[in-house]
């Protein structure tokens, strides 16, 4: 009886994370026929401009540049991605009333979630990969030969890609529950508040009325810590963060995106879509 | 067909009229007094920090290339309305400062902005100079190169014993080169003097990477060298007139002797050439040597 119950739950289990790969694959593929890597394009020539330029204008200083540059168009085009994409990524299924085919399936609507963050998630890794890959070919281009700052910049790129995972979270959240325009907008404040979460903390400690000392600190740990992502100023001097930063960068990137994931789900699940 | 010809043309004309409206827009912009026409900032240190958020090496690197845009604007500004050669004190660099401040408090590693200011605010605003220099020191307690660029700042203000103290900080650091104590010590004894001045200037030469840096410290080079030679040419006018009674009537009076002093001279003219291979000139009736005004040597 009880190998019968492993058996039937193995299967199952199979069977979710098969249905949670498909839909992944889906929303990688849609992403791609929406031409959303175009944005790469833009990047190599922005990348390749600053290369031929910057020489001119930055006294020396073009390696430093070409890193700030490169990591700094990767975390906005990523975010822009996350954001305009992961809003889509709900609404546009409803909207044209194909979700109602995949939810009569025996597919969950966590799965769904899911599979879709996941898509996203793969998309954007993409897009890092390739972007990564060419800002390391433009630092070997300026300095004509082997610079050890393309391989020392990757940690920071890694780190980039965790903070768009939780963005692109944040934007399946919102769009579970709201209209794709809101959604942007709130998405982009969570990340602009993100990136003050410093001063929220010091806000706290500092603020004379106990309510706001409270809400401040309540603020500071529900919102997504964005300033544990930003080392890409000191990438371009050529340090990278230590394991230990990365070992719990990736832990927070973990447990915060399945406190999203499980959210949204919770929101999603009460939806009435009749 | 019809119509996307028609709007064809209408693109064209319309960017046409865009370019003319531009140009007119920037005529009307350098009408404006200068005083109204100046750049100026619209956010302090820490407030750009906060709003750079992730971006704050890109910020740092975009107010770095604005603080050589303005310095290469301000140059290009006096040159096109004066005949006679700039010192920085003439260009009204007043905003510099405070873009080199913006730039090293949204980046405090990033060594260019205080190299650039410890070379050119010394001359424009001594206090801030130091500041900015002080505050890199705080920010980068291991490099070197700062400790160098304060005691040259502290030098230029003629704060010897307190150039020489920074001098003695810095060379005690792991990776600091041995003249960094050298110049601790000359610092103390000798800190006005010419040799020290070009020890000074010839170890900011090796030390720096910027090639803009580099050319404002191989000038005042040459300008040191220059004073070399000066004094030797007077003292070589000086002997003449005291042998003749008179001032010399051309350098190829004194030729003989300006070759014995191992002064390179001019094929046509006879006269010495200075460090950027320019005659000097015969002044006060021949009985002093000054700069030509062509010379890439500084005057001060």
């Amino acid at each position: 009886m009880s190998n019968h119950t492993s058996v039937a739950t193995s299967t199952s289990i199979i069977g979710s994370s098969t249905c949670v790969l498909l839909i992944a694959r889906n929303a990688f593929r849609e992403a791609v026929r929406d031409r959303v890597l175009y944005n790469l394009v833009l990047f190599v020539l922005l990348l390749t401009a600053g290369a031929i330029f910057l020489g001119e204008l930055s006294a020396g200083q073009e390696t430093k540049i070409i890193i700030d540059l490169g990591l700094s168009a990767m975390l906005l085009f990523g975010v822009f991605i996350a954001i305009f994409v992961g809003v889509g990524l709900v609404y546009k299924e409803i909207e044209r009333r194909t979700l109602y085919a995949i939810l009569a399936k025996p597919i969950g609507r966590g799965q769904f979630l899911l599979g879709k963050y996941l898509g996203l998630c793969l998309t954007l890794l993409v897009n890092v990969i390739i972007m990564g890959a060419g800002v390391s070919l433009a630092l070997i281009y300026i300095r004509r030969g082997w610079d050890p700052l393309a391989i020392k910049i990757w940690p920071a790129i890694m780190l980039i890609y965790f903070e768009l995972m939780i963005i692109t979270g944040v934007a399946l959240l919102f769009s579970t529950f709201s209209s794709p325009a809101l959604s942007a907008l709130l998405t982009f404040f969570v990340f602009v508040i993100g990136h003050f979460s410093a001063d929220l903390k010091s806000l706290s400690s500092t603020s004379n009325q106990v309510a706001a000392r409270l809400v401040f600190r309540a603020l500071y740990y529900l919102l997504p810590n964005l300033t544990t992502y930003s080392v890409i100023t000191p990438a371009a001097h050529g340090s990278s963060p230590d394991m230990q930063s990365i070992i719990l960068a990736v832990a927070y990137t973990i447990v915060y995106s399945i406190v999203l994931l499980a959210v949204a789900t919770l929101i999603f699940s009460r939806r009435n879509f009749k | 067909m019809k119509n996307s010809l028609l709007l064809l043309i209408t693109i064209v004309i319309a960017l046409i009229v865009s370019v003319v409206l531009v140009r007119a827009i920037d005529a009307h912009r350098a009408s404006v007094p200068a005083q109204f026409g100046d750049e100026s900032l619209y956010v302090n240190a820490a407030t750009a920090k906060r709003m750079a958020l992730a971006f704050n090496g890109l910020a740092a690197d975009w107010y770095w290339m604005r603080s050589l845009q303005y310095v290469g604007g301000k140059i290009v500004a006096f040159e096109d309305t004066h005949t006679e050669r700039f010192g920085l004190g003439d260009l009204d660099l007043h905003v510099l400062p405070s873009l080199l401040r913006v730039s090293t408090a949204l980046d405090p590693q990033f060594v260019a902005p205080y190299e650039y200011g410890a070379m050119l605010l010394p001359e424009i605003s001594p206090d801030d100079a130091t500041t900015l220099l002080n505050s890199g020191v705080a920010a980068n307690p291991k490099t070197w190169r700062l400790y160098h660029l304060l005691g040259y700042v502290y030098w230029q203000r003629h704060h010897y014993e307190m150039a020489s103290e920074i001098y003695a900080k810095g060379g005690n650091l792991p990776g600091a080169p041995p003249w960094m104590a050298a110049m601790a010590a000359r610092m103390k004894g000798e800190g006005g003097s010419r040799d020290a001045a070009r020890e000074m200037y010839s170890h900011l030469y090796d030390a720096s990477n910027d090639p803009a840096v580099k050319d404002m410290v191989d000038k005042q080079l040459m300008r040191l060298k220059s004073l070399d030679d000066r004094d030797e040419i007077r003292n070589v006018l000086n002997a003449y007139k005291a042998r003749n009674g008179r001032c010399v009537s051309s350098w190829r009076d004194v030729a003989s002797e300006l070759r014995a002093v191992r002064l390179s001279l001019d094929a046509k003219s006879g006269a010495p050439l200075d460090p950027s291979a320019t005659p000097y000139e015969l002044i006060k009736n021949g009985c002093d040597v000054g700069l030509d005004m062509n010379t890439r040597v500084p005057f001060r």
